[in-house]
């Protein structure tokens, strides 16, 4: 990590903020905190945040948008889920609407419905959701010049050198990554485990084990999370808790109560900015659609700081962001692979 | 409203507020919540609009260090919110449980849901998905309590504002009054707990030095001598 005093680096490209809006109010939050981008998604489930009374009418968007440009900010529209198969009628009234409106990019992951926008709106900025796991020079190529996809957001499996390395090689395509919130630890876009408990995944319903399938169960020890009737997890009185989804579960295996895949924690990569942008990354993404606006505001206000202080030569202040994270912990993920 | 079995609310000016309360009839206050609710429903109709899918839901809003729940029906045709002294979990969907200010803090959309869950700060039970739909319905409602109120009463607003000032500014004092005297209160029990978690120290580096003198010695390859 990079995190000493250095000159002013006109020499670095400004990364992009992009930052996440469940709610008109909360796309407020971001550009007044700093966002250069607000990401969101229709009320319905073309977006990966299909979450109860989240996610914007066609009215309110239309009037984020002019809000956001406004005040010089873009909005990005995620239609990031895959159309069932046979009905792409919803799909294909979001990538047209959106378009309609003036979003300044659709943020795609289906290979149809890239397809279907890069046709009917060749006007139109196409980015690669993460939801499509391109990881590789020769996929990102491929969208790239059969689509003219300008950016792809990376899965995050990759490490600062090797996202490096995959700049080099396919530019003039620009990269997204993922530098605060939550964590998949599948292959996104790929993933069926919230299916196996629920019946739904964010793949196809827009949403990773949903809250109508979610049951929190007081006892005197402590809280008992259960997802589609099936316990995952006990936290005891005062432990920190996380997201209810069965990545985060808590199993039995050889007599011993652990985090199988991943323990509840959120990406924190402030301190790795001045790589990041080293690496040749063109935007910074926070996750947290369905996060509120106070969580919107602290941390589109920490990463601003973050990356107009390196971008002036001056260390990346040490921001406390450990109350918003999941269980109360933070990680640097897979960008330093710690673990090997 | 405190329930058996459930952790204490924390010691603050909001709980003396609620033992003050206790001998007060839930009809007497039902007037407040009434007005209350007028006043969101017309600042914000974005909320019922957003719930509009859980007309038939009864949430139970739980300030844990006041003796009344409060439950909100949020049918966009005829909603309520009624003050209640005792509430049959049967009867609710769904409950949120949590100090006063905590609630308020994260109506006003100054805290994250999600982190007051994950610090434990805020309880849900129940259908979980009534809850995360009334949880964005308000956030995303720009909800400022104060400035709700002050505004819907036009020319008076802005005494009122004078007035809500002063006595949240008297507020903040109490809350800093209330922590000192807790941590008086608390003092000894403290004390006694850092003696007694100093000596359990001790004892378990004891253990440790006792178990490390009575393992087996072992030969070169390993194997138990």
């Amino acid at each position: 990590m990079s995190t000493a005093a250095e000159p002013a680096r006109p020499d670095l490209v400004r990364p992009e903020l992009v930052c996440p809006a469940g709610t008109p109010a909360a796309l407020k939050s971001a550009v007044e905190a700093g966002a250069d981008c607000v990401y969101v998604g229709f009320r319905d489930e073309t977006n990966a945040r299909n979450f109860p009374g989240l996610n914007f009418s066609r009215k309110e968007l239309d009037e984020g948008i002019a809000f956001a440009h406004a005040h010089g900010a873009k909005v990005l529209v995620a239609i990031n889920t895959f159309p069932r198969a046979g009905q792409p009628e919803l799909w294909h009234r979001a990538v047209d609407d959106a378009a309609a409106m003036g979003a300044d990019a659709l943020i795609l992951a289906d290979i149809g419905l890239v397809d279907y926008a890069a046709r009917r709106h060749p006007q139109a900025r196409l980015h690669l959701s993460v939801q499509a796991a391109a990881s590789n020079p020769e996929a990102i190529r491929f969208y790239a010049e059969r689509f003219g996809v300008q950016r792809v957001v990376l899965p995050r499996v990759l490490t600062v050198q090797e996202i490096a390395a995959l700049n080099a090689k396919i530019r003039p395509v620009e990269t997204e990554v993922f530098v605060f919130g939550g964590l998949c630890v599948m292959a996104e876009g790929r993933c069926a485990l919230s299916s196996y408990a629920t019946g739904q995944s964010p793949n196809v319903n827009g949403v990773c084990s949903p809250a109508a399938h979610v049951r929190y169960v007081e006892q005197a020890g402590g809280i008992t999370s259960q997802l589609g009737g099936f316990t995952i997890n006990r936290f005891g009185p005062g432990e920190p808790a996380g997201y209810p989804t069965l990545c985060k579960g808590r199993f039995v295996a050889d007599g011993k109560a652990s985090y199988l895949f991943e323990e509840p924690t959120s990406l924190n990569t402030l301190g790795m900015l001045p790589d990041l942008i080293r690496a040749g990354v063109t935007a910074f993404k926070i996750e947290g659609r369905q996060r509120g606006r106070a969580y919107v505001a602290a941390v589109v206000q920490a990463f601003r700081a973050g990356v107009d202080a390196v971008l002036a030569g001056r260390p990346v202040p040490d921001l406390d962001l450990d109350r918003i994270t999941e269980g109360g912990r933070q990680t640097t993920g897979a960008y330093e692979k710690a673990w090997r | 409203m405190r329930q058996a079995g459930q952790a204490a609310p924390p010691f603050s000016p909001v709980l003396l507020l609620g033992l003050a309360l206790e001998p007060v009839r839930p009809s007497l206050l039902q007037p407040v919540f009434d007005a209350m609710l007028n006043l969101v429903r017309r600042r914000h109709p974005d909320i019922l609009e957003r719930m509009a899918a859980y007309a038939d839901a009864v949430i139970c809003i739980d300030p844990t260090d006041l003796p009344f729940a409060l439950l909100l029906e949020p049918d966009p045709a005829a909603p309520r919110l009624t003050v209640r002294r005792d509430v049959d979990p049967a009867e609710v969907s769904a409950t949120v449980r949590g100090p006063l200010e905590t609630l308020i803090a994260l109506a006003e959309g100054r805290v994250d849901g999600d982190a007051l869950f994950f610090s434990r700060q805020l309880v849900v039970e129940g259908d979980t998905e009534v809850v995360v739909a009334l949880r964005n319905a308000v956030d995303g409602a720009g909800i400022d309590l104060l400035e709700d109120m002050a505004t819907a009463l036009g020319p008076f607003g802005r005494p009122v504002r004078a007035v809500a000032g002063a006595a949240l500014g008297l507020l903040s004092r109490l809350r800093r009054d209330a922590e000192t005297l807790r941590q008086a209160v608390i003092a000894p029990a403290v004390q006694g707990a850092e003696i007694q978690s100093a000596r359990l120290t001790e004892l378990e580096a004891e253990v440790k030095a006792l178990r490390r003198a009575a393992r087996p010695a072992r030969t070169a390859r390993g194997q138990t001598a």
